[in-house]
């Protein structure tokens, strides 16, 4: 214990541990949403989708943020409407979008020769975050928490029932829209900690531990945000204790939750 | 009286084929339309397309921004984690009216009571009975003080009382001037309503109108 302590007084510690926190706490928020509009797979899509979109950044010497938040909130708000529209179609076009372009990101690096480069972001690396990424973290933490807060009933009404929200006169395009970004920039920001292959996990796996022990939306919301940010901080101490990658740690950190929560919690 | 609904040779289709086809109906303050007809004429399908959920293919629709709608079966995750409150509360939502006010949460707890669910709303909506939520989502329908509402066989799963309960809701509705248009296949339900029209549906069309 005394070691992990030493550990949090560096300074890339520190800054994993909060910038981690920020970001699994985010996107759990979140993930609520996309659970349980039956999206869970969405962050798996846009992950791979960002992973192309930074293999290009990549290639073109290009800061990633110009590239990679645009094509994912583009892709992301297509996924959404296709789902939405054509019900049985969202997971085939999600697994569609991010095949292709997962293969178009490894190609794309191949060919440049930036492939060393793109591990990290298929893998994680949340030790290598930096003072830039821990302020970008944390803008992004204010502007998702501050949407909820704002718009908790829009997003709790189209969440149940949009159809109804449409006869209320809400234009509820906007708000998925808004989804889409704040999905976006998470998924964005949360695969350099987490990794291409592991955010969607990060998203999810809190959001249905906590379906299981909420008795309504509010309640939902944070006990997702508590589940999250404790699975991250011991999924990242567990990283330190046996020097595994801290994504898988997190990932496993949640999945322990789930079972846990599962054999525990009895409806 | 005031309009709430202007409907003009309205066209519904799925697909190419017309299932709503040159309806006409007007629908005024403190006045109640009874839409009746045979399974499969176009009730349905007509109270979604003056709720804007189907788009008119042809004709006009004019209504009050203040309409709630009460559907047949509610396209909603039976499992959904929420409270009966929660759901009712829903129902004061307006665009650009972002936050609840106490008077919402009065007004959400007024029309829970009045339909004797006062006690649900807490309850989580996983745990109602039918007849339970159908009383959940026409408090949800109340509360916001709508001028018009659409209710499509909202006596389905009630039982006797909590029928008696819902036509008195309805006509202090009528008398602050809502206009109500319900499809139902019990027209006896009439009796007792001052300003109360019927009108029949049948292969799209308005068959009759008394």
């Amino acid at each position: 214990m005394n070691d992990i302590l030493e550990l949090l007084t560096y300074p890339f510690a520190y800054r994993a541990l909060i910038a981690g926190s920020l970001i699994s706490v985010c996107a759990s928020i979140l993930g609520v949403i996309l659970v349980l509009k039956h999206y869970a797979l969405i962050g798996h899509g846009l992950s791979e989708i960002g992973f192309a979109s930074l293999s290009l950044s990549s290639a073109l010497s290009v800061h990633p943020m110009y590239i990679a938040p645009p094509s994912v909130i583009t892709a992301s708000f297509i996924i959404m409407y296709v789902s939405r529209k054509y019900r049985t179609a969202g997971d085939t076009a999600i697994a569609i979008a991010s095949s292709a372009a997962l293969a178009f990101g490894i190609v794309v690096s191949s060919l440049s020769g930036t492939a060393s480069n793109m591990s990290s972001y298929l893998f994680g690396s949340v030790l290598a975050v930096s003072e830039g990424d821990l302020l970008l973290a944390g803008v992004i933490s204010v502007i998702v928490i501050a949407s909820f807060i704002v718009l908790y009933n829009r997003f709790f009404l189209i969440t149940y029932n949009e159809d109804y929200a449409r006869t209320l006169g809400i234009n509820t395009a906007v708000y998925q829209l808004i989804v889409s970004v704040l999905t976006s920039l998470v998924v964005v920001m949360g695969m350099k900690m987490t990794g291409t292959l592991l955010i969607s996990g990060v998203m999810i796996l809190p959001a249905v531990s906590a379906k299981i022990i909420a008795k309504g939306f509010r309640s939902l919301v944070i006990i997702s945000g508590v589940i999250s940010f404790g699975a991250f901080v011991f999924g990242l101490m567990m990283s330190f204790v046996f020097n595994i990658p801290a994504g898988a740690g997190v990932i496993l950190s949640n999945t322990a939750v789930l079972i846990l929560v599962k054999v525990l919690v009895k409806r | 009286m005031t309009e709430r609904l202007k409907l003009v040779d309205a066209v519904i289709k799925y697909g190419d084929t017309p299932a709503i086809n040159g309806v006409s109906l007007i629908a005024r303050s403190g006045e109640m339309i009874f839409i009746t007809g045979s399974n499969g004429s176009g009730k349905s399908t007509l109270t979604k397309g003056i709720a804007g959920l189907l788009p008119l293919s042809s004709g006009t629709l004019e209504r009050t921004p203040k309409m709630s709608y009460v559907p047949q079966y509610e396209d909603a995750d039976r499992d959904f984690p929420a409270s009966a409150g929660e759901i009712v509360l829903t129902g004061t939502q307006r665009p650009g009216k972002l936050f609840t006010t106490r008077s919402d949460r009065e007004a959400a707890l007024s029309a829970m009571s009045a339909l004797g669910i006062d006690g649900l709303s807490g309850k989580e909506i996983r745990t109602l009975s039918g007849g339970q939520l159908r009383r959940v989502f026409l408090a949800r329908a109340v509360c916001g003080k709508p001028e018009l509402l659409l209710l499509d066989e909202p006596c389905a799963g009630l039982d006797a009382h909590s029928h008696e309960v819902l036509f008195g809701v309805l006509r202090g509705l009528l008398s602050e001037g809502c206009a109500v248009v319900m499809v139902t296949h019990d027209i006896s339900d009439i009796d007792g309503i001052p300003e109360a029209r019927i009108i029949r549906i049948s292969h799209g069309r308005i068959a009759g109108n008394e």
